[in-house]
């Protein structure tokens, strides 16, 4: 609206001489009496007047000061949601709720994070929301706005990740300005990302604004979560409050996580226990910090394989039966396999070969029986593939899945006999030792290149951690196929690490890293994220929200220089066709000119160190940042690094 | 060749090397260097030849085990995810100078002797 249309032709209905209402030239402000002198010298040639009166003038009986807004409303009822957050580029389709958040609401619950694109605070949105437990808020112009949301709200709805969306819209053609305004409303502005929100609405009234907010909220924080979407009418945000006295706000009540049938989990306890190799496979299960501890619970009652695929912190990376860099091995034995919300079932459990004649098979031996748990069942929708290829399995429970497991435990504990139990611990001992096996492994493989220029990206992650170790540190993002940490990192809380992107759309590290490292600043933890340069090439004014809303997060940027997974396939392709093999850096990296990362960061005023090619320098590097990081403020150390 | 027979090729040829290898040409490992990082090698393997991470991990070649013969074969069949490359990309030449620099690479080194490692 005004913001975006005063320079237009023919945006009259709210240009900045909107103001001049009741008394002429005496109401007007310094500022626009500078602006309405006319110029020192005559134009060359005359320029016709304009008709003041028919362009400036309202008609005489339009009210010009109002008590009371629809905003004010709608921020009463977002308080009742204890939302800490609304991040958000700003837009006049919601200048009313904006202007109630900031004066009505004093910017506090939710406080506005200012974020220089919107794929940016939907991405701080899901990674605030992995951390905290709860969602942040998020509004965005109702057409353009949501066009760039849309992305990280695919990440988020992959993710299984609640964001509370809002966004701007006016519905009534009556009311729009000519020009901007309409190119800005939609009549179903959500049409554009419904295949990946959960629910969304359009309230029509304040009252149905309080019912659907309330709704919405619900909506979100059920398992299996996802993103919602509101779209709000601005002359509903703007104008007076008809009825006041009329309106109530319902009281949100959560809705408790569904828990698996009884009788499935007594079926899958029976199978876990008489198994000989059972394999606990789970992705995006801890969704609060008692998740891990009750996978734990489980894996020690069984003594069996955990592998955690990492869309949540699920289990300790250093304790002897966590088993992820096993995994194909373990599932070739396995004759149990329980998989805990699991996305991709069917890519766990299979090989799949990327050549001429893709290919899969099973790693599974014919008779081996999987149970699945978890809330994916339960809802999916048709567009977007992001369910993964179809895995037949043998038992499939529906109930989310940490809040299933102390039943499951319970279970498996009362059918654990005496014989049950020196054939699990000798089994327990056997996986202890090979989780130490593949750690030294680990270790060994690090040594390769560890002094070497460009600097490894292991050696890299291994002087990151000895800085941060002995803090409360949380990992809060890495770089695309990042395993060091997980290998060689003690990651042995909930908030150590906060899962990938859902959508593999890039875009993502930056911003929510940001987002969680938000969340993790209210707990006193200090983050760090491994950040790929295309990624945050995608995003780089998300340091300026870094270091405006002050968030204590360090960025070590793997710059390598590429967008290296697609350097890799483009290479892989020209060897197919057997050609071309030295050309595939063409479209694929980010040379020539190289960016000077740590020069763009300190522009956005956040601490920065870099180009960093010799190894050596790193550790001090990023002592001084982790200190910056302690005062409260982000930092960004740029490390040239050899590829992955 | 699909996955499981590549690998069952493989397997036989690593069976054979020591035979094999005494007929592969020397390589140079300077120009192998040159053709590492010319053709690519080291976007999924590493400058260092310590290895990296695509859909799958790809392995440390540094001071291969392999011998040349055994590592033209897998390049010329391709092993999982990792494509075949043929003559006319890769010549053989190309090959048995890149397995002389990965058998210069300076490879491992005990872990104990990293404290970053031991952490
Ligand atoms: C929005 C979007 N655009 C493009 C891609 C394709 N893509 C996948 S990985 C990748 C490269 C990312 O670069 P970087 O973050 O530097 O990680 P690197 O691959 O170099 O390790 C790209 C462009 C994508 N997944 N999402
Ligand atoms: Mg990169």
């Amino acid at each position: 609206m005004s913001k975006d249309s005063h320079d237009l032709p023919g945006a009259g209905r709210r240009n900045f001489l909107k103001g001049v209402t009741l008394t002429g030239a005496a109401a007007l402000t310094p500022a626009m009496m500078a602006q309405a002198q006319p110029p020192e010298k005559p134009a060359a040639r005359p320029v016709p007047l304009p008709n003041i009166a028919a362009e400036t003038l309202p008609p005489r009986a339009d009210p010009v000061i109002q008590t009371s807004s629809g905003g004010d409303f709608m921020v009463d009822v977002l308080k009742t949601l204890d939302i800490d957050y609304l991040a958000m580029n700003c837009a006049s389709s919601f200048r009313g709720l904006h202007e109630a958040v900031v004066n009505y609401g004093m910017n506090v619950k939710p406080e506005i994070l200012t974020c220089p694109h919107e794929e940016i605070a939907v991405s701080m949105a899901q990674g605030y929301a992995k951390i905290e437990g709860k969602p942040m808020a998020v509004i965005c112009h109702g057409t353009v706005g949501l066009q760039h949301a849309s992305m990280a709200l695919y990440n988020a709805w992959c993710d299984r990740v609640p964001v509370y969306l809002m966004i701007g819209n006016i519905l009534d053609g009556d009311k729009r300005a000519p020009g901007v305004e309409w190119t800005h409303s939609a009549i179903d502005p959500a049409a554009l990302v419904r295949d990946f929100v959960k629910w969304d609405d359009q309230p029509a009234s304040l009252q149905h604004f309080a019912e659907s907010a309330v709704r919405a909220y619900k909506v979100a924080t059920t398992p299996p979560m996802a993103p919602v979407l509101l779209s709000l009418d601005a002359e509903l945000q703007e104008n007076p409050i008809p009825d006041r006295d009329r309106l109530r706000i319902p009281k949100y009540t959560k809705v408790v996580p569904p828990v698996a049938d009884s009788g499935a989990i007594a079926e899958a306890a029976k199978l876990l226990v008489a198994a000989q190799n059972p394999v606990l496979i789970c992705d995006r299960m801890a969704r609060t910090p008692a998740g891990m501890a009750r996978l734990v619970e489980l894996a020690e009652a069984l003594q069996c394989a955990v592998v955690d695929q990492g869309g949540r912190m699920n289990f300790p990376s250093r304790h002897p039966l966590n088993q992820t860099f096993r995994r194909l091995a373990l599932v070739g034995e396995a004759d149990v396999i329980l998989a805990i919300e699991m996305n991709d079932l069917f890519g766990a459990v299979n090989a799949f070969s990327d050549r001429i004649e893709r290919s899969t098979r099973p790693l599974y031996k014919p008779g081996t029986k999987i149970v699945t748990l978890g809330s994916r069942d339960l809802y999916l929708k048709a567009n977007y593939q992001d369910f993964g290829r179809f895995n037949e399995v043998d038992l499939a429970i529906a109930g989310d899945g940490e809040a299933s497991l102390p039943a499951l435990t319970e279970a498996v504990k009362r059918l654990v006999s005496a014989d049950h139990k020196s054939a699990f611990e000798a089994r327990g001992k056997r996986l202890g030792q090979a989780h130490l096996a593949t750690r030294e492994k680990s270790k060994s493989d690090a040594t390769i290149g560890w002094d070497a220029s460009p600097i490894s990206v292991a050696r890299m992650c291994m002087e990151l951690y000895a800085q941060i170790k002995d803090e409360d540190w949380s990992l809060v993002g890495s770089s695309i196929n990042l395993s060091w940490p997980k290998r060689l990192w003690n990651m042995d809380r909930s908030y150590r690490w906060n899962g990938y992107s859902g959508g593999a759309g890039i875009g993502y590290n930056a911003p929510a890293s940001a987002g969680a490292a938000l969340a993790n600043k209210g707990h006193g933890r200090i983050s760090v994220a491994i950040q790929g340069d295309g990624d945050l090439m995608f995003v780089p004014s998300t340091l300026w929200t870094a270091a405006h809303h002050r968030i204590p997060i360090l960025y070590m940027v793997q710059n390598n220089r590429a967008y290296h997974q697609e350097y890799m396939y483009l290479h892989a392709m020209a060897a197919r066709h057997g050609r071309g093999i030295s050309n595939a850096h063409i479209g694929t990296t980010l040379t020539n000119p190289n960016v000077d990362y740590a020069a763009m960061a300190k522009s956005f005023g956040v601490y920065a160190e870099g180009p960093i090619t010799d190894p050596k320098d790193l550790g001090p590097a990023i002592k001084r940042a982790v200190a910056v990081l302690k005062r409260g403020e982000p930092a960004l150390i740029d490390v040239i690094t050899d590829p992955r | 060749m699909n996955f499981i027979n590549g690998a069952l090729a493989i397997a036989l040829l690593v069976l054979c090397n020591a035979a094999w290898s005494q007929s592969a040409p020397a390589g140079d490992a300077a120009d192998g260097k040159r053709a590492y990082l010319a053709d690519g090698c080291f976007i999924c393997h590493g400058r260092a030849g310590q290895g990296g991470a695509m859909n799958y991990p790809a392995p440390p070649l540094a001071q291969m085990g392999y011998s040349a013969e055994v590592l033209k074969t897998i390049l010329r069949a391709g092993l999982n995810d990792m494509p075949a490359y043929a003559e006319a990309v890769l010549s053989d030449k190309d090959v048995a100078d890149i397995h002389a620099y990965l058998r210069v690479l300076p490879g491992r080194r005990d872990a104990k002797d990293i404290p970053l490692l031991n952490q």
